[in-house]
């Protein structure tokens, strides 16, 4: 049985780190207060077990193979790898993973019908994204399996729950920089109030739309809703980068 | 629903060139950045003659329209955005 202590949801544009120069000061400081403060409050809530809800950026599967959803069995996670320390200038580092829990929650979720692929192998660095096609409805109920599978499970005693992606940004396109923060608020707002129902109902169309290629990443976020039932959000920064190219938000998830 | 943003836009659901997704992934693997692909680059490789000449012209837009993943055409064609 384990205990969530935590739940956080960040964007991660590579360009935070990677170019923090570029940023008003003025808001990239209340962005970076807003990682700070979700640094304090995870180390105070001091997991054993941190679950990731992340999007692949291509650097781990190509087009011959795209899953819907892969768990990380690895010994070893590269956070980030060589390639992507250039890019964010974050020293190149390996975190352990933990392959019997990863494996255990692979296991009871073949078991209970969702057809999770599996890797041994997870290269993490962000530049770029893969079309990412599950519903949010379906990446909801991929969350909440993990939530109850997090909580039943005996290989961890405190679990916390991280999701990144998002918000708005048009990457790559011919709107690349584009942002937009009435709806970034709009998602934020829901998350505030616990209110995931709307953001189920998201189609790819409207997101796109919305929200840009990169704000699909949303269904992270929406992963991450779906393990903590009924919990309320708690917006630690947002702040619209147009050097980021990024509508850029922290928020706590009150678990 | 509708955020009443953007009624212009009309998405793609699925729009996807395997042979130009292909290609750019090496190339980006590799930290290829370019303004525009040589002949030579694109040697070996089952492209048609509209995405050949998007790739040898560096044309984003329309490479973005032949269904090539958006945020592969930034990470090989970087010089081509101006942010």
């Amino acid at each position: 049985m384990a205990e969530i202590v935590a739940a956080a949801l960040a964007s991660h544009a590579p360009l935070i780190t990677g170019k923090p120069e570029i940023a008003r000061p003025e808001q990239r400081e209340r962005l970076y207060a807003g990682f700070h403060e979700m640094r304090r409050r995870l180390a105070a809530a001091r997991p054993d077990l941190l679950v990731m809800f992340v999007n692949d950026h291509l650097q781990n599967f190509p087009y011959s193979n795209l899953p819907a959803f892969c768990i990380g069995v690895v010994d070893a996670y590269d956070a980030p790898s060589p390639g992507g320390s250039k890019l964010m200038r974050i020293p190149p580092r390996k975190l352990r993973g933990a392959p019997r829990w990863s494996m255990a929650l692979l296991e009871a979720g073949l078991a209970a019908g969702f057809d999770f692929a599996y890797s041994y192998e997870i290269d993490s660095w962000d530049e770029l994204a893969v079309p990412l096609l599950p519903t949010l409805s379906r990446c909801h109920e991929v969350g909440a399996f993990v939530g109850r599978f997090a909580r039943s499970h005996a290989g961890a005693s405190r679990v916390a729950f991280v999701a990144t992606g998002g918000i708005s940004h048009w990457v790559g396109t011919p709107e690349t920089g584009r942002i937009n923060p009435e709806w970034d608020h709009w998602v934020i707002d829901h998350i505030e109030r616990g209110d995931v129902e709307p953001l189920l109902r998201l189609t790819w169309e409207q997101i796109e739309r919305d929200g840009g290629n990169g704000g699909q990443e949303i269904r992270n976020w929406v992963a991450l809703m779906g393990a903590v039932p009924g919990a309320k959000g708690e917006a630690l920064a947002y702040e619209p980068v147009p050097e980021w190219i990024t509508g850029c938000g922290t928020m706590w998830v009150h678990a | 629903m509708d955020h009443g943003l953007r009624h212009d836009v009309g998405a793609r659901v699925i729009n996807v060139s395997y042979p130009l997704n292909k290609i750019l992934t090496a190339l980006a693997k590799a930290h290829v950045t370019r303004d525009r692909l040589s002949d030579a680059e694109l040697a070996g490789h089952d492209l048609g003659e509209a995405e050949k000449t998007a790739l040898l012209t560096g044309d984003i837009r329309r490479l973005y329209d032949l269904g090539a993943n958006p945020y592969l055409i930034r990470r090989v064609f970087r010089p081509r955005f101006p942010i």
